[in-house]
């Protein structure tokens, strides 16, 4: 019933650390769906962050291809293709000037209306809109970073850890929009998270990866609760840094 | 005063004496800075005065030619050697040098400012090539530091579909600036606060100060130009080397 738009075949991306050569990503192979839900977990440094890199076409991959609605990346335009496969990064940055500045940075065409839209869409506060980024405290700065995502209407968005820096309120209104997103929108949605018990509340099919590989995939509730990989159960008993 | 000899460069060594005397009696440690100093600066002088004869004797274009490609390469290595941790830092002092001093020098030919005499050539290119050098060098440095303590904004830019070009247009422009901002502020206050250097020495040698003066304009509005051409050239070049041809960031750190 759904097709695959996103595709990772075979791959690696090696980079050079004090010249000696690290896999960060190691033959990762995986079909996303259109329109599905999707977790990345892992501990630290497992190359969660280096895997959406990839996949937002910021880095280049050593071997391996990635390919957006069955046609290999390099087909597209790399900033054609960052607009379809929007990425949050892990620590939003707010360019200088108002709210609106850098919800039209993503598109300069954008209608008043089209703003109202998309800060109605995260839930933020109209009046803060003409306001500077510098005062905005971070569940706020994190929702002007996803309106600012939307206004390029991606198919697919890559969210980077997207609660790290929230507290707990936030945290809870930051992935109840999540959830939102993704059912008006038909967007497909991958949340890279190091928090089980968030995997758990957003719901989906989650990836677990280690050391750059891809260890175990399957309905969220069986990988966190019920892993059937050694990696897995050793992630699930907390016993891997 | 009439035209100094030699015997006016001995006596006036006591003014380095004086301040060799001044700097012990308050403990401030450079009298070997000055002594030094002051030697050099004699020898430097001195040998450079005897080429300037022989080139203004020669008088041929290829020997024109020859010292100031010299003084671009000691330049353009001078300018390289202050950016730290950028490869290849050296070919875009030199390009950027060359083609800054070259547009300016070029121009003042063909609209008969100057004519191909080694007397004009000389010292107006040891002039262009100075601040060619210092514009190049700034901006080198300001564009490096500032694309590598920006990296998220940058890529937060890519992210959003921007080109390598949109996402690093306010720092190759303020890169630039700051390769032009000391001959801007000279063109200031020039006059007001300060006599520069070539208009002085005309005065001393004898000219009329009017005369002075619209060699100063002149002298100030060439080394304008080979600013600017030099700090374009080496933003254009500087930041290339930032991005791959699918408008990725990368620093090779
Ligand atoms: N360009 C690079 N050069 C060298 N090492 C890199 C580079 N990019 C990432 N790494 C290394 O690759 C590993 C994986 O990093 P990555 O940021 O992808 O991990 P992560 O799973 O996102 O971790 P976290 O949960 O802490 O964000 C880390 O050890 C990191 O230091
Ligand atoms: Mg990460």
């Amino acid at each position: 019933m759904s097709r695959p738009i996103l595709e990772s075949i075979n791959l690696t991306r090696t980079v050079s650390i004090d010249n000696k050569p690290r896999t960060i990503v190691d033959n990762f192979s995986f079909q996303f769906q259109q329109g599905g839900s999707y977790l990345i977990i892992g501990p630290s440094g497992a190359g969660k962050s280096s895997l959406l890199r990839l996949f937002n076409r910021l880095d280049e991959p050593t071997t391996g291809t990635i390919r957006f609605h069955d046609k290999d990346q390099c087909n597209y335009s790399p900033c054609k293709l960052r607009r379809s496969i929007g990425y949050l990064f892990q620590t939003p940055y707010l360019f200088e000037g108002s709210i609106i500045d850098n919800i039209r940075y993503a598109d300069s065409e954008l209608s008043d209306d089209d703003i109202t839209r998309l800060t109605d869409m995260v839930h933020l506060r109209s009046n803060l809109i003409h306001s500077g980024s510098s005062r905005l405290s971070g569940g706020e700065l994190q929702r002007v970073a996803m309106a600012r995502l939307l206004a390029m209407s991606p198919e697919v968005i890559l969210l980077d850890e997207p609660t790290s820096s929230l507290d707990p309120t936030h945290t809870e209104t930051i992935e109840e929009l999540i959830g939102e997103i993704r059912r008006k929108h038909s967007v497909t949605v991958i949340v890279v998270s190091h928090d089980p018990a968030q995997a758990l509340r957003i719901g989906g099919d989650a990836l677990l990866m280690v050391e750059g590989r891809l260890i175990e995939t399957g309905p969220v509730e069986q990988i966190v609760n019920n892993p059937q990989t050694e990696f897995g159960q050793l992630y699930r008993d907390r016993k891997l840094s | 005063m009439n035209n100094p000899a030699l015997t006016e460069v001995v006596i006036s060594l006591l003014l380095v004496v004086a301040s060799l005397a001044i700097t012990r009696y308050w403990k401030i440690n450079v009298a070997k800075d000055i002594s030094l100093g002051s030697v050099r600066a004699f020898v430097q002088l001195i040998a450079v005065g005897y080429v300037l004869q022989l080139v203004f004797d020669i008088e041929s274009v290829w020997l024109v030619l020859l010292c100031l490609a010299v003084m671009i390469l000691i330049g353009a290595q001078a300018a390289a050697s202050r950016i730290k941790g950028f490869r290849g830092s050296f070919a875009i002092t030199l390009l950027a040098m060359t083609v800054g001093s070259f547009f300016t020098l070029a121009s003042m030919l063909a609209l008969n400012i100057i004519t191909m005499e080694a007397r004009y050539i000389i010292p107006l290119g040891g002039m262009i090539i100075g601040n060619s050098m210092n514009a190049t060098a700034l901006t080198l440095d300001r564009l490096t530091s500032d694309v590598k303590n920006n990296r998220l904004a940058i890529e937060t830019s890519l992210a959003l579909g921007k080109s390598w070009r949109v996402a690093s247009v306010g720092f190759v422009r303020s890169a630039a600036t700051t390769g032009m901002i000391s001959i801007l502020n000279f063109m200031k206050t020039v006059g007001i606060v300060a006599l520069p250097g070539a208009m002085t020495g005309m005065i001393l040698a004898g000219a009329d100060p009017l005369e002075a003066v619209y060699l100063q304009i002149i002298v100030a509005y060439m080394l304008l130009a080979a600013v600017v051409v030099t700090s374009i050239v080496t933003v254009e070049l500087t930041i290339r080397k930032f991005f791959t041809r699918f408008h990725q960031l990368t620093l090779n750190d």
